[in-house]
């Protein structure tokens, strides 16, 4: 018999307590280890490398409202800007309501040179875009999407309008590879599109994507063009791209500390039920740990093994709990990756995993030392005197 | 020598108590149960502790034994003034020095005869195998060779108490200690197991300290020590 043997058979003692503490921690680490990754998904989104030289022009009243597109003359006339895209969200889905995915009418000639980092231009050919540009009912999409579907090019994909009553049909003129799984569940067509088709968006879009050359000239854009609307019929609110994700993100509300919140009321939950579960388990085992201390194990020893149980618990509810939630990242990013394509790139990084295992670790130790050390502090004679 | 004073015959001394005294404290009550204990018990002697509950016989058992300490005077066991050490020193004289026999057993549930057995040897720093072969020869010696996958839910009160006897010889201490060790058994086990102490006091030269109630089991002893209120009331030598 070795040590690691003696800890593991006490370990299954009460093979039901143990399985039930096991459980109970395999569901928070699952829970804590998700909305963690949840948190990491939101700040990427709002910290997107790519977002650096890239401003997002919106009416100040919300993205609901519209602008005109004639403000892109404005905006192209500006030295610090290097393209200008009109963006409308489209909000149609394939075939069925659940195949939602997101979905933009956006100005054809200009797409590529704002979003190239995101459209992997190097893997795209200049015949490819010719084509697309040809063809005004064509679209483009994103690789992920494109396999989730079995598109190829040339298949006709119909749309259905959630918010503008068309239903495009649309010829994939180009299916397109990205650095993040999110921008590869992204479908573009022209915008003509949607000006042709719904009669009340002619002139008019959702904001305005501005490629600026230089990241340093933002601050200066934004103050510029803010001042040139304001008090006009279609104020702008010229923001980064990060604050503009980051106010699409908080319109789910204050997310972050709803998921802090949880995360230390699962944490404190869970430190309550495993510290009375060992507490229970070490406090009947006291004769045993007085035989033990009898036959010469000292205090210290056996506080160790103590440890080491509730450690060793932990561990394998924690390693459990984390495999799990990357089961459940694999189906999230399936399920939400097209209808929100942040959650395209949704992972239980191996920071989080970490974090999940130290803290179950910190929770084992936390919950087993106290009534591991009272057990081995009680004097040897009255342990024995409880035997019986 | 005083009336509280007893030299059980020739020999080198394994256990020696001068003045030895317990007292608990209930609040600020003080409660002697042991008073001024002077004892040699030579090496290779069978004693039978005996007398009325609250004696004492169980705490000069405890302190002899190393798991309790006294509230004043010196006791040297197998050689080691036991004031002298801490509590680490301690325990590992204890699993040098001593094993133990309780009346209920006290055998690990969750591990098998032989590994209940083997336990104290996982402090010894001996190899996987030597302490294999130590377990074998001690589950031997008490014949339950053929028991030693059993947990003890699948042994007889006997077996598990043959089983604890093997795991207090597992070590070769020189000094057994046993606590009322028939006292759950029924009288052909109680048999056995004392007929089992007794060849280890005999055949292997093990010194045996016992506490019975059992005017039977304490025949078995060649000595048998009465306490009385905390002090030694009387030795007698036990003729076979």
């Amino acid at each position: 018999m070795r040590w690691l043997a003696l800890i593991w058979k006490s370990l299954l003692r009460s093979r039901r307590r143990t399985l039930l503490i096991v459980g109970s921690l395999v569901l928070s680490v699952f829970t804590v280890a998700v909305l963690q990754s949840l948190l990491t998904t939101l700040d990427s989104v709002t910290n997107n490398p790519n977002s650096g030289n890239r401003l997002a022009v919106r009416h100040k009243s919300g993205i609901t409202q519209m602008l005109p597109r004639s403000y892109e003359t404005y905006l192209r006339q500006q030295p610090e800007v290097e393209t200008v895209c009109a963006l409308q969200w489209f909000g149609g889905y394939y075939q069925d309501p659940r195949n939602f995915f997101a979905n933009f009418a956006s100005d054809e000639t200009t797409i590529f040179q704002t979003f190239r980092e995101e459209f992997g231009l190097s893997s795209i050919t200049e015949a490819q875009v010719k084509e697309y540009l040809r063809d005004g009912a064509g679209c483009i999409v994103g690789e992920t999407l494109a396999l989730k579907n079995g598109w190829k090019v040339g298949d006709v994909v119909p749309l259905t309008g959630t918010i503008f009553p068309i239903n495009p049909r649309l010829t994939i003129r180009l299916i397109f590879k990205s650095s993040r799984p999110s921008d590869e569940n992204v479908m573009h067509f022209h915008y003509k599109v949607l000006e042709e088709g719904v009669p009340r968006m002619k002139g008019l879009t959702g904001a305005f994507w501005v490629r600026v050359h230089r990241p340093e000239d933002i601050p200066r854009l934004i103050d510029r063009v803010d001042r040139h609307y304001a008090n006009s019929a279609y104020e702008t609110l010229t923001e980064t791209e990060s604050a503009f994700n980051l106010a699409f993100v908080k319109m789910l509300g204050n997310i972050s500390a709803i998921i802090q919140g949880i995360t230390i009321a699962v944490v404190l939950a869970i430190l309550i039920v495993t510290a009375n579960t060992m507490g229970t388990a070490i406090r009947e085992r006291g004769p045993e740990i007085a035989v033990f201390r009898a036959m010469g194990f000292s205090a210290s020893r056996v506080l160790s093994l103590l440890l080491a149980e509730g450690v060793l618990l932990v561990a394998l509810g924690a390693a459990l709990g984390i495999l799990l939630a990357q089961a459940a990242a694999g189906g999230v990013r399936g399920a939400l990756g097209a209808v929100m394509p942040f959650f395209a790139d949704f992972e239980i990084t191996s920071a989080t995993a970490l974090l999940c295992l130290v803290g179950a670790l910190a929770v084992g130790l936390l919950s087993t030392f106290i009534p591991a050390y009272a057990a081995t502090r009680r004097p040897i004679t009255e342990g024995l005197r409880s035997v019986g | 020598m005083n009336a509280n004073a007893f030299d059980l015959g020739e020999g080198e001394p394994i256990i020696t108590l001068r003045g030895i005294a317990k007292s608990y404290w209930r609040e600020t009550l003080e409660i002697p149960v042991l008073q001024g204990i002077d004892l040699e018990i030579p090496s290779g002697a069978f004693v039978a502790l005996m007398g009325p509950s609250g004696s004492g016989k169980t705490t000069l058992l405890n302190l002899v034994a190393g798991i309790d300490r006294p509230t004043g005077g010196t006791l040297e066991v197998c050689g080691h003034e036991l004031n002298d050490l801490d509590d680490d020193e301690l325990a590992a004289w204890r699993n040098a020095h001593v094993g133990f026999i309780f009346q209920n057993y006290n055998l690990v549930p969750v591990l098998t005869a032989f590994e209940n057995v083997e336990l104290p040897l996982l402090l010894t720093g001996l190899g996987r195998r030597a302490r294999r072969e130590l377990v074998a020869e001690a589950l031997d010696l008490v014949n339950l060779t053929d028991k030693q996958w059993n947990y003890p839910r699948q042994l007889s009160g006997g077996q598990e108490q043959r089983v604890a006897i093997a795991r207090a010889i597992v070590t070769d201490p020189d000094l057994l200690v046993a606590d009322e060790p028939t006292g759950a058994l029924d009288a052909k086990n109680a048999e056995e197991v004392l007929g089992l102490m007794s060849r280890l006091n005999t055949e292997m030269g093990k010194t045996i300290v016992m506490v019975t109630h059992d005017p039977k089991a304490a025949h078995q002893a060649r000595h048998q020590i009465h306490l009385e209120k905390g002090v030694l009331d009387r030795a007698v030598e036990v003729n076979r």
